[in-house]
């Protein structure tokens, strides 16, 4: 094991932006909210949400920067497993009264 | 794989496994999460028009202050780790102090949300929400589980912080190890990635 | 591999039960951070729960000996195999061997020192006893312990008016602990393995237990959530599994089995490592088809992680749900035959040496084929609208169960017994215990999948006088197979005390825990090994050490 490691200094500047950044998403999701979208409103919430969950993961969590295998994994592995749950359960909801 | 085999230097640190450790901790928490948005999904799905009815009572504008205060609260955190790096410790407690205040600040308004939603009788096994349609019923259900789980969490999260302000302040976390704070760090992101979801589920789909 | 040979033995041998550490007597033991010792805590209380599980099952089949039979209430009944399968499950098959041999023997075999978070070992055990406790609590206290059958199925777990939500909790707590091992297993085997010690040259129960350790990590958490919400539920009227609120009672089916289907993968894994890990041993031949073992675990894992709905094939799912998931069940088989195959495949031409271990890993490979075909009859989806809720499913587990995890805990316990203790056992009795055992197991539980044949109903106090006679050779079978464990418990407790002291490399196997004295000192190793070959490659063992 190495001592301590240089993890990457990220720079005040780049944590601004980012901020700046999901606080603009924030506001995109808002606003589509307010409007008619029909079946697409859960989809475009979900990706503003997936895409600012991913600014945190990669930045403020440094995701990013991690150099190991495991770290590059993990977050895929566990979507994978979460839509697996989902999708399976459905499986089952969506088609109760027989498959059409 | 592709690191070579890690080396059992005798009394060495481990930060790049402390850190693992925490990732795969965090893992299990987004699984304990995910349990509860595949309910909120399937009860969803049966209930479209409950659910669109019942989230017209909430405080979108509530929900959205909350929104932002936690994610500058996520800002305050990853530069207060940046600050310690740097060996600015005076500047990384006042960041960690801030992060706490605006936990805080989300857990005060949280408080008002349900105090105000009591008020109307809006809760578990009350008579007016029992009256309601069974959308709306689980609706507010799941509203007060998932929030309040995440409230808990986030409680939690402000405990962890001040433990690692007083190690700050001993210089128990400083520039050559500050690994605690950047795994407490970790879980504060992910509670406020938690909220992301919540935000848009519950606030937004009228 | 470096050798210590000739030095080793004149150096005096300071074992991990002397203590060194600032705490003395109890102390030294409860708030320990040695992995050695955590995995000797688990072992007794594991055993102490293994033992009360026991006790209960043999209460049933009393029970159950006639028909008209009335020892008990019917209550009680329900109450008494409730407590079984939550004792069984969670307190033995779940924990054992990943707490035990997992905690014992992981660090060693990869060349660590200890695993890469001491104190959370510790806290994970705690965890443990704590669960424990409060689900004792709850057999002691209130109204009595919960009816409902471990699977704590609503709405009748929201309204009967016993122990849940206590026992709940303490299974709640059960989970934390697990979690908390499955983190501390994978980080110390990404994180701390020695020089030389690359993925391919890892163990085979070193895989089991990495595999394993992922699933106890991504899948407790919704049994977690789901068994909060059973108290949530219960204390706050939410209505999420409440079909008087619009609740879904087949959506908290859905969340209890995705978790304890894999909970079953868990379960048996581990187990199957151990078998690997023994089989090239006493057959003195590397293991046929290394990466197809290590990699078929992990497939079992993910793929056991997709076939939860076979245990709902007739509460109302959908059509298709079910056919999916039957499709998925037929699949999951595949790498399980593979290692079977696998195994075999060691053996053959193999110099095979016939001892306990050996012994046990046999009955696996035999109990474990008998449990993974019936269970493959009931994957099937009109046989199960027969089998299903009768006696035929609990044959089936107790065939995987009992015959696969059990008979893999008992292979560990007489392979690993003299580097734990440093003491051997009676070979002989071993052989005995086996043998009594083999014969009371096949007795009772084949009966089980007859009857469930027949059509009796599981979880029944009662039942018709058509099955008295088959009940009867099931109880007979029972008192069997209990002789065969006490025979066996007997012989090893006695080996603890009066055993001939164990050489440290009794079975002459080469992985890295027999190059260490019986029992290890606390540091495990003098000096960090370098790896330069496999963990069965005798060929090299026998040159170089």
């Amino acid at each position: 094991m190495k001592p301590e490691e240089e993890v990457r200094k990220t720079r005040y500047q780049t944590y601004a932006l980012v901020w700046v950044t999901l606080i603009i998403l924030t506001g995109i999701t808002l606003s589509a909210a307010g409007r008619e979208l029909g079946g697409w409103t859960v989809l475009i919430a979900l990706v503003i949400a997936g895409t600012k969950s991913g600014l945190v993961l990669n930045y403020f969590m440094h995701l990013r920067s991690e150099r190991l295998t495991v770290f590059k994994v993990i977050i895929p592995l566990v979507l994978a497993v979460f839509l697996v749950f989902i999708l399976l359960t459905f499986s089952d909801l969506a088609f109760r009264g027989g498959v059409k | 794989m592709d690191e070579t085999t890690a080396f059992a230097l005798e009394g060495q640190r481990d930060a790049t496994g402390a850190r693992l450790g925490m990732w795969l901790f965090i893992l299990s928490e987004i699984l304990l999460f995910g349990g509860l948005f595949i309910l909120y999904s399937a009860y969803r799905y049966k209930n479209p028009v409950d659910f669109h009815h019942a989230s017209r009572e909430l405080d979108v504008i509530l929900g959205t202050l909350n929104t932002i205060i936690l994610l500058t609260s996520s800002l305050s955190m990853a530069a207060s780790i940046a600050a310690i790096q740097r060996s600015q410790r005076k500047l990384s407690m006042v960041l960690l102090i801030a992060t706490m205040a605006l936990g805080l600040f989300f857990l005060v308004n949280k408080g008002f949300e349900w105090g105000a939603k009591m008020e109307h009788g809006i809760y578990p096994n009350a008579p007016t929400l029992l009256a309601r349609a069974k959308g709306e019923i689980l609706f507010f259900g799941l509203y007060y589980v998932m929030t309040g789980l995440h409230g808990l969490h986030v409680l939690v999260g402000v405990c962890v912080l001040l433990v690692m302000l007083i190690l700050l302040s001993k210089g128990k976390v400083r520039s050559t190890h500050f690994t605690p704070l950047e795994n407490s760090g970790l879980y504060w992101h992910l509670v406020d990635i938690i909220w992301i979801f919540l935000y848009p589920l519950f606030y937004l789909i009228s | 591999m470096t050798t210590t040979g000739a030095a080793e033995s004149i150096r005096p041998r300071i074992s991990f039960y002397e203590n060194q550490g600032r705490h003395n007597g109890i102390l030294a033991w409860i708030l320990t951070q040695d992995h050695k010792r955590i995995g000797i805590l688990y072992f007794i209380f594991v055993m102490a729960f293994f033992f009360s599980g026991v006790v209960l099952g043999f209460f049933m089949r009393l029970q159950m000996i006639a028909p008209g039979g009335a020892i008990m209430k019917p209550q009680t009944y329900n109450s008494l195999f409730t407590l079984h399968g939550i004792i069984m499950i969670f307190l033995v098959v779940i924990p054992a061997i990943p707490t035990i041999f997992g905690n014992f023997f992981l660090p060693i075999q990869i060349g660590a020192r200890d695993v890469a978070f001491p104190r959370i070992n510790l806290l994970s055990w705690w965890l443990y006893i704590s669960g424990a406790a409060i689900v004792a609590l709850s057999v002691f206290t209130g109204e009595g312990p919960p009816d409902t059958g471990w699977t704590f199925y609503t709405p009748y777990s929201l309204r009967t008016t016993v122990n849940v939500p206590l026992a709940v909790f303490g299974l709640f707590i059960l989970g934390m602990s697990s979690i908390l091992t499955g983190v501390n297993f994978v980080t110390t085997t990404h994180r701390l393995r020695a020089p030389g010690m690359t993925w391919h040259r890892l163990p085979l129960f070193v895989w089991a237990i990495y595999s394993t350790s992922w699933v106890q990590i991504l899948a407790t958490p919704v049994i977690g959530v789901t068994l909060a919400l059973i108290m949530i539920e219960r204390f706050f009227g939410v209505g999420v599994f409440d079909p008087a609120k619009g609740g879904d009672p087949i959506l908290y089916q859905h969340m209890f089995w995705i978790y304890s289907h894999p909970a079953t993968y868990i379960m048996i894994l581990p187990a199957m490592g151990i078998v690997s890990d023994i089989i090239p041993v006493f057959a003195r031949k590397k293991i046929f088809g290394y990466m197809a073992i290590a990699i078929s675990g992990v497939a079992i894992a993910a793929v056991g992680s997709l076939v939860w709905g076979h245990h709902m094939f007739v509460s109302g799912q959908s059509d298709f749900a079910a056919l999916l998931f039957s499709l998925l069940t037929f699949l999951v088989a595949i790498p399980s035959a593979i290692k079977v195959f696998n195994w075999v495949a060691t053996l053959h031409k193999g110099s095979i040496v016939l001892e306990p271990p050996l012994l046990f890993c046999l009955a696996f490979i035999f109990l474990f084929s008998i449990g993974g075909l019936t269970g493959l009859i009931q994957g099937a989806l009109a046989p199960n609208v027969h089998l299903h809720d009768t006696y035929w499913i609990p044959g089936h587990f107790h065939y995987i169960i009992f015959g696969g995890m059990g008979f893999g805990l008992f292979a560990a316990f007489h392979y690993w017994f003299p580097k734990m203790f440093g003491r051997m056992y009676n070979r002989k009795m071993a052989v005995w215990a086996w043998v009594i055992m083999l014969i009371g197991f096949n007795i009772f539980y084949f009966s089980m999948l007859l009857l469930g044949w027949e059509g009796m109903p599981r979880r029944y106090y009662d039942y018709l006088p058509q099955f008295r006679t088959l009940h009867l050779t099931a109880t007979f079978g029972s008192w069997i197979l209990v002789a065969g464990l006490i025979v066996m418990f007997a012989n090893l407790f006695r080996g603890l005390f009066t055993g001939e002291k164990a050489k440290d490399n009794p079975w002459d196997a080469s992985t890295l825990e027999w190059q260490i004295p019986s029992p290890p000192p606390t540091e495990n190793f003098e000096e960090i090994p370098v790896i330069q070959r496999g963990p069965y490659d005798f060929k090299e063992f026998d040159q170089n050490g």
